[in-house]
């Protein structure tokens, strides 16, 4: 009930607000772009397009963000409001080459 | 490849093992037929193939976040199912309700992991080079995984009854707290909950990527910089879970001589 309550009031508090939407395209196992810069204290919709045959993770330690995109598929991540810094994220599936980051300024 | 298909699958199966283990020993301690463990299994491995194959469309639900609702539903639901569990175990008259508790937490629990392996995997169809690869890798760490669960199935079935009860309670509390905080972190990204800035970072000391961070994770949900509302939900869940695992230990009838 406690949870319920407080879920309800998260809900009610939440911006109503549009958040600007950057997009980023996987492809060959690489993000385009690979540096995404945002503004300070922004809430920002990231919409990620997979255009490759396999599916990839989009995970970020320092965003605390993880979501799985399909192949040919699209998916969104909200992040922010964040302080200014460095934030970078990674293809789980593929690490060596889908790297990229966030620059908060 | 091989090498990251062993971890990203390890780290999966790892995650289920942990949960099916905890439950099939207590399905042993509390004398419940097999039947409704494997059919929850089953449910469960049906109900992951169908999450695979449908989930682009599932995630454009919602203007685009209807993969982190559905599965903070899951991870929700996993943790009402393990209070109902902790609360009616051990009493005869509530025997459904830990019956059905229990198939819960198992199928939500192997839609969650079985369909990330499955996505992972399919991916990789049509390209026979890549996929042997993958498919290897994919048995090592499911092999890794499902051994850490079978030694913490002997682990834990070995104990004494009295042991083994208030050890499976102490592994529900923890993984209930856990289910909260998954379930809030995804509401956070899909800007159901509001987002804030964490209340602490422990990421130097441990990094969520190291392997004692993804073994905590698992564990307990460790997560390097939580927000207020996850680390708020996290301690509820948890005061909640321990007042009813205490009440189930106190109150549970033991055999003679325990």
């Amino acid at each position: 009930m406690r949870i319920l309550l407080i879920i309800c009031l998260m809900l009610a508090i939440t911006p109503l607000f549009a958040a600007p939407t950057v997009n980023i395209v996987i492809r060959h196992h690489l993000f385009y772009p690979s540096t995404v810069e945002i503004p300070v204290d922004t809430k920002v919709k990231l919409l990620i397009d997979n255009q490759d045959q396999t599916a990839e993770e989009f995970e970020s330690y320092e965003l605390n963000r993880e979501k799985v995109i399909p192949g040919h598929s699209k998916g969104v991540v909200f992040i922010g409001p964040l302080p200014a810094g460095e934030y970078p994220f990674f293809g789980e599936f593929f690490p060596k080459t889908a790297q990229g980051k966030v620059i908060v300024k | 490849m091989l090498i990251n298909s062993v971890i990203i699958i390890l780290r999966e199966v790892f995650e289920a093992a942990l949960i099916v283990s905890v439950l099939l020993v207590l399905c042993q301690k509390l004398q419940l037929p097999r039947r409704y463990f494997l059919s929850s299994l089953g449910l469960g491995g049906v109900l992951s193939i169908f999450y695979a194959r449908h989930i682009a469309s599932i995630s454009m639900f919602f203007d685009g976040v209807g993969q982190e609702i559905l599965n903070a539903c899951m991870h929700l639901m996993t943790f009402i199912c393990l209070l109902f569990l902790i609360f009616s175990m051990g009493r005869r008259p509530y025997y459904k309700i830990t019956v059905w508790a229990i198939a819960g937490c198992l199928s939500a629990t192997l839609v969650g992991e079985g369909s990330e392996i499955i996505i992972y995997i399919q991916g990789f169809i049509g390209n026979e080079q890549l996929l042997e690869t993958v498919l290897a890798g994919s048995f090592i760490g499911a092999g890794v995984g499902f051994s850490v669960g079978v030694f913490m199935y002997y682990l834990m079935i070995n104990l004494r009854p009295r042991k083994g009860i208030a050890v499976s309670l102490v592994a529900l509390v923890l993984i209930s707290a856990s289910m909260t905080t998954q379930a809030f972190q995804l509401l956070i990204q899909a800007d159901i909950l509001i987002s804030q800035a964490p209340l602490w970072n422990t990421s130097s000391w441990v990094s969520e990527g190291s392997v004692i961070g993804q073994i905590l994770y698992a564990l307990l949900g460790y997560e390097s910089t939580p927000t207020p509302i996850q680390v708020g939900g996290y301690f509820l869940s948890l005061i909640l879970a321990s007042a009813l695992a205490v009440r189930t230990f106190n109150t549970f009838k033991w055999e003679k001589g325990e």
